[in-house]
């Protein structure tokens, strides 16, 4: 190496470079290190919005995870480093080994020297009297191996038939090699050249744009043409599972309709090479009205329309109510905590901030039916009322009443009235207050009251320690609804698919050469002697050695069998 | 893979070339008319009831045609080429064949003690017939192992045979109650029923199936019965887990929800059991070689060293498990990356499922380069084998469990 001019050195030890990159240890070393590094992706949830990383891991460890790429790791420049070594270790194995491969299938060499004869893994011998008809052993040889392919040539007076089957098994090392080249390169041009994003298109409404992750940021990108959605529908079965998600959809295409058709979730559609998949839905803007029972003692009620996700405000209170979600079914568990779950569907619900002068802001899930207990009692209307704005601190609140029915709220203010007038409360004033509310509403005629009246007091009773201590000027309950969905539409573009799908195919087609149509070769040696033939037979298989051992003895036998007569 | 094994008059002609050429040709025949009938035929394919269009009038005509169809081509052929009549691959899969249409008439028989349909309900599905097929698979499977490992103690032919019996009764058992639980699910109401690969519960009965059948179609050809004793051991571990599972209410039909109803779940989810079964195996292999490694480093005296395959032949066994596995896995996961860019917009989203398939998928092939290059070879690569499916049983069992992600189905609640 000291005397070699200096430019030589650099070649050679490039050359020894990619012998080395296209090593099988290298490639044992890319294989468990990329199953290593595909772990860490696995268990820390990917792709999730930074606060919650900031939270789960404190902001010492979220700047370590966070540098390093780990919270979209599969997209990191190591990892395609990591990748793009593999191709380039891949090409290199190819490239050194396909041509001795094709060589090696092609040309099929037959005289076999006597050393490299004994390291075969299979070798058996005979001696056969010097008039022995080799001809009729040839025979017997050829037709006990159907299928194989023969060739045959004299060397030194020796006679030498090769016999081979499978002959074509390397095809499979290199399908299946390149199929990992292949399927690398189509993702590689799936994620230069086609786009992921997803769509929420509200029933009635058009949508062009599709929003994507990009590392921490959202891309927006235009699509070539509008999706309309006509209508979103989700299909129950008997037991209240979902069965399926339906969106019809019109493609329009500068202006005009082109193509109208239902997607549901395993059944995309394909347009201009874009494929839209259902993938979600989600509240589009349902028309809501509310019913604004006013708490300032007036027994007022005055109604509201408005829409999810816009602001009503109240013009004289300047309170605001802000829609976050409409749901026409909500199932909660109704069981104690501790107890077994209990799931009930408590109907159709709407979500809103309320906000006002002097008002500390709430989350409020307001329900339009009031809760009947397990007998079919009725418990009165509720809220679930959340300070911080989570969902996590929802709590329940009874309001006591059933606010469905307007007798009630009636009676509830008449019974403040007469309640206000008793000074003292005592259980005999009480009831005097609420049968005097009761005359009010319903008339004297205790004949014509509400049957059920008893547990129309009780809900009052407990309506009087709580509506008064409410905040808010007024109580906006779900009176009525009409809804709409939006379809959560993802939509994609791949030209590297049918790469991968090639690649694939390329896979499975090499494996199943590689493994099962192994390459197995047969020699029958025949050197003529002065006083015996001597007959050597000796077989070697790529793979799947305990069938061969097998098969190789089998052939023996039936040749030993077929001249055990003339054995000397 | 069927439990005929002796020579008998019936089966000995049953397994005469010629009726094993036209038979493979019949079943392929039957194969392509019922996906023909998915493809083309009036209705086409239904996902609710396909079972049923299979089992209807439609499909006998269909699937018929195409056996008798196969037949005649196999006639034909056979006639300009008699060699054909020999060839490999019908003798390797027909027993398979045979096998599995042995389990649609066992399932067929056990259909005939369903309770009446008043007495069926979808709250309480104790009484469906399908769960004490499973029961009755379970202690067999049980016993089975048993009866393995005793062999291992006790050479006899005797128990030997008897251990081998009962692993194809619990395998037949399996099957059956699978096709059985298929037709039940149908019983509650046509739009829930859906092929019994849906939940942990009926995958895991699947993976009992697979890796016995493979175990027991090795055992036949290379006579490796002391490694029965560690393949059912396996297979008794995914039993007691299966037990678990019932009793914490997971064994109940439920129906699918959208993601799920596709045809891509009948292939994908076979296949990729295909692959775990045969890893499990690999793994029975691979342990077998450890033991029987032990064995000779203390002296080699041991009577189980008899019976045992030599340690190049479990060696052997081992790769052709794999051999079985790989390619079998390699295409499930393809078949799932068709189905995910189907139904999720994209062929590979980096899931954690998807991605520990591919972990998996790279150990085996890790395995099979060190197998290859030099240096790598007995003790390593059959510890390498048993930790390979430490790998797999994350990836169909741990991934479900502790991580989150779109293949919700096995979601233990
Ligand atoms: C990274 C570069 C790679 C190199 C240099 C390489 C090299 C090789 C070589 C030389 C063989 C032996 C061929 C023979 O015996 O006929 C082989 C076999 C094989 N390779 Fe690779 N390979 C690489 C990557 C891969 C990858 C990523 C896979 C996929 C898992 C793979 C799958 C296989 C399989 C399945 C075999 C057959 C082993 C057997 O039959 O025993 N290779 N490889």
């Amino acid at each position: 190496m000291a005397n070699m001019p200096r430019m030589q050195i650099f070649p050679d030890l490039l050359k020894s470079l990619w012998q080395r990159i296209g090593s099988m240890s290298l490639a044992i070393i890319l294989l468990v290190v990329l199953s290593i590094a595909s772990v860490i992706g696995t268990v820390l949830l990917q792709n999730q919005a930074q606060a919650d990383y900031l939270q789960q891991f404190g902001p010492m460890w979220y700047w370590v995870f966070r540098s390093l790429g780990l919270f979209d790791m599969y997209h990191t420049w190591w990892f395609m480093s990591i990748l793009g070594f593999l191709m380039v270790s891949l090409t290199s194995c190819l490239w050194r080994n396909i041509p001795k491969m094709l060589k090696d299938m092609r040309t099929r060499k037959v005289p076999v020297s006597d050393k490299s004869l004994k390291r075969f893994q299979h070798l058996h011998e005979w001696h056969l009297p010097a008039d022995t008809d080799t001809e009729q052993l040839q025979d017997a040889f050829h037709q006990h191996l159907d299928g194989w392919e023969f060739k045959d040539s004299e060397q030194d007076g020796n006679h030498y038939i090769r016999a081979d089957k499978g002959r074509w098994n390397k095809w499979g090392y290199i399908l299946v090699h390149s199929a990992i080249l292949v399927v690398l390169v189509g993702g590689w041009v799936g994620k230069e050249f086609g786009f992921r994003g997803n769509m929420a298109v509200p029933e009635g409404a058009s949508e062009n744009e599709i929003d994507f992750l990009k590392g921490t940021e959202t891309g927006h990108l235009k699509m070539p043409f509008d999706v309309h959605c006509n209508s979103f529908s989700i299909d129950f079965f008997p037991t209240g599972a979902p069965r399926e998600f339906k969106s019809n959809l019109t493609i329009i295409d500068h202006g005009k309709a082109v193509l109208t058709k239902d997607i549901i979730v395993n059944e995309p559609l394909y347009y201009k090479g874009v494929r839209i998949y259902q993938a979600s839905f989600g509240d589009g803007g349902s028309d809501i009205t509310f019913k604004l029972f006013h708490l300032d003692g007036t027994g007022a009620v005055s109604t509201a329309k408005t829409q999810v996700y816009q602001t009503w405000t109240d013009k004289k209170s300047g309170v605001s109510l802000t829609l976050d979600d409409f749901k026409p079914y909500n199932v909660e568990n109704m069981a104690e905590p501790g107890k077994p779950k209990d799931y009930q569907d408590l109907g159709p619900a709407v979500v809103y901030e309320i906000r006002g002068p002097g008002l500390k802001p709430a989350k409020i899930k307001a329900f339009m039916n009031p809760f009947i207990g397990p007998k079919g009692d009725n418990r009165g209307s509720f809220l679930m009322i959340s300070l911080s704005g989570d969902k996590a601190d929802y709590k329940t609140v009874s309001l006591g009443l059933d606010l469905t029915n307007p007798n009630e709220w009636r009676l509830f203010h008449a019974f403040m009235k007469y309640l206000g007038e008793a000074h003292k409360r005592s259980k005999d004033s009480t009831r005097q207050a609420f049968k005097e509310a009761m005359s009010d509403v319903f008339g004297t005629d205790k004949g014509k009251w509400p049957k059920n009246f008893q547990a129309m007091a009780m809900r009052t009773l407990q309506a009087v320690s709580i509506l008064p201590q409410l905040p808010w000027p007024m109580l906006p309950m779900l009176a009525d609804y009409k809804q709409h969905y939006y379809t959560g539409l993802q939509l994609a573009q791949d030209p590297g698919m049918n790469i991968v799908w090639l690649g694939s195919a390329m896979l499975v087609f090499g494996l199943c050469i590689m493994f099962y149509m192994p390459h197995r070769k047969l020699w029958l040696v025949i050197r003529p002697g002065t006083k015996e033939v001597h007959i050597s037979l000796a077989g070697m298989g790529n793979r799947n050695h305990l069938v061969f051992t097998k098969y190789f003895h089998d052939i023996f036998t039936q040749l030993d069998q077929d001249f055990a007569g003339q054995k000397t | 893979m069927t439990a005929i094994t002796a020579g008998g008059g019936f089966t000995a002609t049953l397994y005469r070339s010629r009726w094993v050429f036209l038979r493979f040709a019949a079943y392929l025949g039957a194969m392509a008319g019922i996906a023909a009938m998915a493809r083309f035929g009036t209705g086409a394919y239904e996902e609710n009831a396909f079972l049923y269009q299979i089992l209807s009038m439609k499909g006998l005509i269909w699937g018929g045609t195409g056996a008798l169809a196969g037949c005649g081509m196999a006639i034909v052929a056979s006639t300009a080429k008699p060699k054909l009549m020999d060839a490999k691959m019908a003798r390797n899969f027909v027993p398979w064949l045979d096998g599995f249409v042995l389990m649609v008439i066992l399932a067929a028989i056990w259909a005939l003690f369903e309770p009446a349909a008043d007495q069926i309900s979808y709250d309480d599905q104790s009484n469906l017939f399908a769960g004490r097929v499973i029961m009755a698979m379970n202690v067999i499977f049980i016993f089975s192992s048993v009866s393995y490992i005793a062999y291992l103690f006790a050479p006899e032919s005797f128990i030997g045979r008897i251990a081998t019996w009962s692993a194809y009764a619990g395998l037949y058992l399996g099957g059956s109650s699978l096709l059985l639980r298929w037709h039940e699910s149908y019983l509650f109401d046509m739009e829930i029923g859906h092929a019994p690969v849906s939940n942990l519960y009926e995958v895991f009965i699947l993976l009992c199936c697979v890796t016995t059948a493979i175990y027991l179609a090795l055992e036949k050809r290379y006579q490796a019965k002391a490694m029965g004793a560690f393949v059912l051991t396996l297979v008794s571990a995914a039993v007691f887990f299966d037990i678990w599972l019932a009793s914490v209410g997971q064994a109940d039909i439920k129906p699918l929800v959208p993601a799920l109803q596709s045809y891509w779940m009948k292939i994908h989810v076979p296949m990729n059991f295909v692959g775990y079964g045969s890893f499990a195996v690999a793994c029975g292999a691979g342990m077998a070689y450890l033991v029987r490694f032990r064995l000779e480093a203390n002296g080699g005296t041991s009577k189980m060293l008899k019976i045992f395959p030599s340690l190049d032949q479990l060696d052997q066994l081992a790769y052709k498990a794999v051999a079985i596995g790989f390619p079998a896995f390699t295409l499930a996961t393809i078949l799932g990356a068709a189905w995910a860019s189907e139904a999720w917009g994209g062929y590979w989203s980096w899931d954690p499922k998807e991605t520990w398939a591919l972990i998996v998928w790279m150990t085996y092939g890790a395995y099979l380069h060190a197998r290859v290059s030099h240096g790598w070879h007995g003790k390593a690569l059959a510890w390498w084998a048993v930790a390979g499916f430490l790998v797999t049983v994350f990836c169909f069992l741990g991934v479900n469990m502790y991580l989150s992600g779109l293949h919700s189905y096995g979601r233990l609640s």
